[in-house]
């Protein structure tokens, strides 16, 4: 299994904790963080491959994290998760460059095959860039990324 | 405390209602009687005092005239005959029988010559030689020429009057004199008939009776009461008076032309006035009937407008009850669904633990470091039960969540059938439980309809619920069907019915079942609202609603809809 760096953003720390545990048991590399804060400033630290994000925060919230997460790292992948079903934040949550949205509670076998797709995801668009590098010599990699677009 | 306040406030209330409905018709209903009672008791009283008057004018025309006569009758003899033919007893025996013919009121005719001396009698008595001169009868004839007496006893001692007339011949004055009969002059001024008590009786200047009164007084007595009504007056006189036995009467008087005497014509109050106590007892007959209805018509008025005004004001008490527990339900169902979401972090973060025990024991138990004894299997099952329970729970947060999506309102084309296979599923927990048999015969080509989902989800709901409360209320938990048949009709609608086999709707009931705030259920237990809510929302869609019941049988609900439009699919 390739090492996935995993980040898993939420204001619950008993929720963090223990899903930590977990996703290290299945093999991911974890980092948390308790607030919107201390993910940026993780993500600034780490090439973390995926961010499992809860969409209601105390302070920056769950959407405004993803679009300024989308802004600066554009190549991560974001799941949200929320309590909250609604039709509403899951819409906002896509447009906004959200890779999935997923409810809570969610089955931990369901979140690792999210988190693994979505992984997968990342990796096929890293292997792009990669081949448009060695192609079309482009510059640097975030206007070929800005060219693809986030969502394909 | 609330309650209390409304009854004064009712009380009150209908007290003013009450006093209002009863003085308004009330006040110009006694004007009315007592102005009538006067103009109708004054007008009979006119009546009563004129006829009496005239009786008493007719009764003294004949008493004059009576005595005119018996005047003419003397004067005829004076002029016929002289004192030397009359002073021959036998001359005056036969003029005497010839005067009793024409009137058989004379007892006796006498002459007498200047001196007062009876010169010549005829008649029962022996009166003859007798001497007069200082009588006041003669002494006043001798000075007038003419003299009615009052009644007398005189030598006979029999009460009499006489009728005196002097003439003059030659140097003498000579004088004939008759006495009446006082039986038939009596009879004659007593027989006047006037209701039960009426009588009349002449009285001299003195009040002295000179007729007999019935009622009591007899000749030459002394009315006690003259004093009250004499009068100088020759008119007539009417009033009331009360004798000395204290008895009322209605008196009318006149003094007669020629002699001195009054005729009094008295009858008991009440019995002339008998018409008008009838009429008095009439219009008080009709004024307690007036009151009476007038009450009972304030009161039944009253009745029925304060029962009203109850009935009103307990409508718009329930009517706000509606509108708070309709507010407080809405709250509830937001509240429930941020309650869900609440309750799913917790759920999470259980889920998580739950997952992580039981990698944990899976690890242990892989590498051996724990017995397989009966504890441990024991502990797993408890374990997979935690993972169970989450699971359950997060069924139920995700169904409030997703039911609170239904509301939304934006009409759009709806699959009927899908759609009611959906809110099937929504009462089928409840139908089981009380062992309900669903019979579904829905087309499988029905056309779908525009509309707002979460309005026909209330529509249906609603059917499904009451159906299922008809049911329960006859069956209990046993042998209820509910059958759902969907059709498109020959014209195109789509008819949707639901039967159940319930307590059913009396035909009264049926009538007003779509009204608002119409309920058969318990107080607190429906709002009223379910059904004319539906049927606000069928008509407003362009469809229709009815029901058909039969009591202890059944009920049908059929709920017409027009398909969507073509441009709308």
């Amino acid at each position: 299994m390739e090492d996935i760096k995993l980040m898993l953003v939420d204001d619950e720390e008993r929720f963090v904790r223990t899903t930590s545990k977990l996703l290290a048991r299945k093999g991911f590399r974890i980092f948390s963080a308790l607030s919107g804060a201390d993910a940026l400033h993780i993500l600034k630290g780490h090439n973390i491959h995926v961010v499992v994000l809860d969409v209601k925060m105390p302070g920056m919230d769950g959407i405004a994290l993803l679009k300024e997460i989308k802004r600066n790292f554009p190549l991560v992948e974001v799941i949200m998760l929320t309590g909250h079903g609604t039709l509403e934040s899951a819409v906002e949550g896509l447009k906004s460059g959200a890779s999935d949205y997923l409810t809570k509670p969610i089955d931990i076998e369901d979140l690792t095959a999210r988190v693994r797709e979505a992984f997968e995801k990342r990796r096929r668009l890293e292997e792009k860039i990669r081949k448009a590098h060695s192609n079309l010599c482009v510059k640097s990699p975030e206007a070929t990324v800005k060219k693809a677009g986030p969502g394909f | 405390m609330h309650h209390m306040e409304n009854e004064q406030r009712y009380t009150k209330l209908r007290k003013m209602v009450l006093v209002c409905m009863i003085l308004v018709p009330l006040i110009p209903f006694l004007l009315t009687i007592a102005i009538g009672y006067y103009y109708f008791t004054s007008a009979l009283e006119k009546k009563t005092v004129a006829a009496t008057s005239r009786i008493v004018d007719d009764h003294r025309s004949m008493i004059e005239f009576f005595l005119e006569e018996r005047r003419a009758d003397l004067e005829f003899i004076l002029n016929s005959y002289n004192f030397d033919y009359l002073a021959q007893h036998e001359n005056l025996e036969r003029v005497f029988e010839r005067l009793q013919i024409k009137s058989n009121a004379f007892v006796d005719l006498g002459v007498f010559n200047q001196e007062g001396v009876h010169v010549s009698y005829e008649g029962p008595f022996k009166l003859t030689g007798r001497v007069y001169k200082d009588e006041d009868w003669f002494i006043e004839v001798m000075k007038k020429g003419y003299y009615i007496s009052d009644i007398f006893l005189g030598f006979r001692r029999v009460p009499h009057f006489v009728i005196a007339m002097a003439k003059p011949e030659e140097s003498n004055k000579w004088v004939i004199r008759a006495t009446i009969d006082t039986y038939i002059f009596n009879d004659m001024v007593k027989r006047v008939r006037i209701g039960r008590t009426g009588e009349a009786y002449l009285l001299n200047r003195d009040g002295i009776f000179q007729t007999e009164r019935r009622s009591g007084g007899n000749i030459l007595d002394e009315d006690p009461d003259f004093e009250k009504y004499r009068t100088k007056n020759t008119d007539i006189k009417t009033f009331t008076q009360t004798d000395y036995r204290g008895t009322e009467y209605f008196f009318a008087t006149t003094w007669l032309k020629d002699k001195e005497w009054l005729l009094v014509v008295r009858q008991e109050s009440g019995d002339a006035f008998q018409a008008l106590t009838r009429a008095g007892y009439l219009i008080l007959f009709i004024s307690i009937l007036g009151i009476g209805s007038i009450l009972a018509v304030a009161f039944y008025l009253t009745d029925r407008i304060i029962h009203r005004m109850i009935e009103t004001d307990t409508e718009k008490d329930e009517l706000q009850e509606q509108l708070i527990r309709a507010s407080r339900l809405a709250e509830l169902g937001e509240m429930a669904a941020g309650f869900a979401h609440e309750i799913n972090n917790p759920l999470q973060i259980i889920k998580s633990e739950h997952t992580l025990v039981q990698m944990i024991l899976n690890d242990l138990s892989e590498k051996e470091q724990l017995s397989a004894a009966e504890e441990m299997a024991e502990l797993t099952d408890s374990i997979n039960q935690i993972g169970l329970q989450v699971d359950r729970c997060s069924a139920i947060t995700q169904s409030i969540l997703k039911f609170g999506r239904k509301s939304d309102t934006t009409p759009k084309n709806v699959d009927l059938k899908e759609f009611i296979l959906d809110v099937i599923k929504m009462i089928s927990p409840r139908a089981t439980v009380n062992g309900v048999d669903i019979r579904l015969n829905i087309a499988n080509d029905l056309p779908p309809v525009f509309g707002e989902a979460g309005h026909l989800q209330q529509v249906f709901l609603n059917l499904f619920n009451n159906a299922l409360d008809a049911i329960y209320e006859k069956h209990g938990v046993q042998g209820g069907i509910l059958e759902i048949s969907a059709t498109t009709e020959i014209g195109g609608m789509i008819k949707i019915s639901v039967t159940d086999n319930g307590c059913g709707i009396d035909v009264e009931n049926q009538k007003k079942i779509f009204s608002p705030f119409y309920t058969t259920k318990p107080l607190g237990k429906g709002t009223g609202l379910g059904l004319s809510v539906c049927y606000g929302i069928v008509t407003a869609m362009g469809g229709s609603m009815a029901v058909a019941s039969e009591k202890g049988v059944g009920t049908t609900f059929t709920v017409r809809l027009s398909p969507a439009q073509k441009n709308n699919l």
